[in-house]
């Protein structure tokens, strides 16, 4: 085997890193030599994540390089960080269910879209999406499924409070290993926030609703002292449902709007009203 | 129908800060405070290091980013020589009342007119969690699995220490984001404080932070509201009141 690099990215708390140390001690088991170099910024979430990987059968002497063979890019903010290491013979692997094919550098010509979040969503749990691209990668390089699933279960096995998501895990995973990556069609970046706001309007009130502002943390739902706002359908910049709001119940106190961090919500009583 | 304060930099949003985080609530009250007193064009903040530092490019309006708990003294300069602007010194407990104390201590005693906000959580937050000044009894951080010990002493009370060296025209409050017009209002009283009084203000915004605690939003207020127990809020001096002396 030739020396393979690799690099997995994507936003911070997408489990970019977990997913990389999976993977490098999986292959390091069955024999390679293997370097794994974590890149990320101080912050603990919401910036890119970067891990620089590099199998081999003969020893590694500089783990660095420029060029990358396999790029992995799980959150859209990332492509710029590794744009760089691009050339037009590099594999790139995306989440086609979150990002459009339109963002991606030109003048790469071998893309997979692997629409992860969107199985993970409909199948599993949705934070299991980083293991369905996980089991692809594995099966494109030729690492054994037992010993990734090994490491999967010493890295996560804390994390699995039940046996069930033990097994829903482990489904995930198997799951990535069978999928056939989209090279042509690929699937619509249907979990993507929208760019426009949401206007509501009704019952005296109105109100305004930023999908791509709002991180969905739930202050405003559990501020609102009328239990007007609850999780609805559509999704923001983390891919997590945003409030929707019951103009019914409304008051109009402006609690979501002086409590909600992000700046994406507002609904005050009509000024005729 | 804004969902913004006017100055925010909507460019840069959604911002650095994790989900739910309470500096994303302070700003947003300091951002509706200086948008109601229309002082936009002429104020500069300066921005500490910590999780404070994510907000490098929150407002439209000039920003300095300086060392770790040096951001007093820095806008303390800053204010020397422009001493038409309106300065504000934005850090965490940490850049605070850790490493940073002697230059508040310092900015407050000698009544150096600039508006010093610590948005106070309880812990380190970006560096993972660890135990700070202001950690409570008994509570737990990733330095102190088993809840801060009682030898450690007890939470550090910086406003209330600050006051007992301020200069009687010093206005030092305490405010906590559950109350988010609260917070709004005496960072109101501490920009005039320093407009008109031209004299040391500062408030302390108590804040949540849900990545570190390993909470959702409802059972980071559940303790935030202890946390109000245990550092009560308040005008702890009034600047105006006392400016005879």
């Amino acid at each position: 085997m030739q020396r393979i690099r690799i690099i997995f990215s994507g936003e911070g708390g997408q489990g970019i890193q977990t997913i990389s140390k999976v993977f490098v001690t999986a292959a390091s088991k069955q024999g390679f030599e293997v370097s794994y170099l974590p890149s990320f910024g101080v912050e603990q979430r919401g910036t890119p994540s970067v891990a620089f990987i590099t199998i081999d059968n003969k020893e590694i002497r500089h783990p660095k390089f420029d060029k990358a063979d396999i790029v992995v890019i799980l959150g859209k903010r990332a492509i710029k960080t590794v744009e760089n290491y691009l050339d037009p013979n590099t594999e790139l692997y995306f989440d086609s269910s979150t990002i459009s094919k339109g963002d991606l550098p030109i003048f790469v010509s071998k893309i997979h879209g692997v629409p992860a979040t969107k199985y993970a969503k409909e199948k599993f749990a949705l934070r299991s999406f980083n293991l369905i691209v996980l089991g692809v990668i594995a099966k494109a390089i030729g690492i054994k499924e037992e010993l990734i699933w090994e490491e999967i279960f010493n890295f996560l096995s804390k994390k699995f409070k039940k046996k069930e998501d033990e097994n829903l895990a482990h489904e995930a995973f198997l799951f990535g290993l069978e999928i056939v990556p989209e090279t042509e069609d690929f699937t619509r970046a249907i979990f993507k926030a929208k760019h426009q706001a949401i206007l509501v309007k009704g019952h005296g009130k109105h109100g305004t609703i930023l999908p791509d502002k709002c991180k969905g943390c739930g202050i405003c739902i559990h501020k609102c002292p009328v239990g007007a706002l609850s999780l609805g359908e559509d999704l923001g910049v983390f891919s997590t449902p945003i409030p929707q709001v019951d103009l019914e119940k409304c008051i109009g106190c402006q609690n979501c709007k002086n409590f909600c961090p992000d700046g994406a919500i507002t609904m005050e009583m009509d000024a005729s009203a | 129908m804004e969902t913004m304060p006017k100055v925010w930099r909507s460019k840069s949003k959604p911002h650095l800060f994790c989900p739910g985080c309470g500096h994303g609530v302070a700003l947003k009250q300091l951002g509706f405070a200086i948008d109601e007193l229309k002082i936009s064009d002429k104020t500069t903040i300066g921005i500490d290091i910590g999780c404070s530092l994510l907000a490098w490019n929150f407002f439209d309006f000039d920003t300095v980013q300086t060392h770790h708990g040096r951001v007093t003294p820095t806008m303390v300069g800053y204010k020397m020589m422009k001493p038409k602007r309106t300065v504000l010194a934005y850090m965490g407990d940490g850049g605070a009342y850790a490493i940073g104390l002697q230059s508040l201590i310092h900015a407050a005693f000698r009544n150096d007119p600039i508006t010093a906000i610590v948005v106070h959580n309880d812990l380190y937050a970006m560096t993972g969690g660890q135990m700070a000044p202001t950690t409570m009894p008994g509570e737990v951080t990733s330095t102190t699995p088993t809840g801060k010990p009682e030898n450690f002493g007890p939470g550090f009370f910086g406003p209330e220490l600050i006051a007992n060296v301020a200069n009687p025209k010093a206005y030092i409050a305490r405010a906590s984001i559950s109350k988010p017009l609260l917070v709004k209002q005496y960072l109101k009283n501490a920009l005039l404080n320093q407009q008109k009084n031209n004299s040391f203000s500062m408030v302390e915004i108590m804040s949540i932070c849900p990545t570190n605690w390993k909470m959702n939003a409802k059972q980071c207020f559940e303790k935030l509201s202890q946390m109000d127990k245990y550092y009560p809020g308040g005008e702890i001096k009034k600047g105006n009141e006392n400016a005879e002396n």
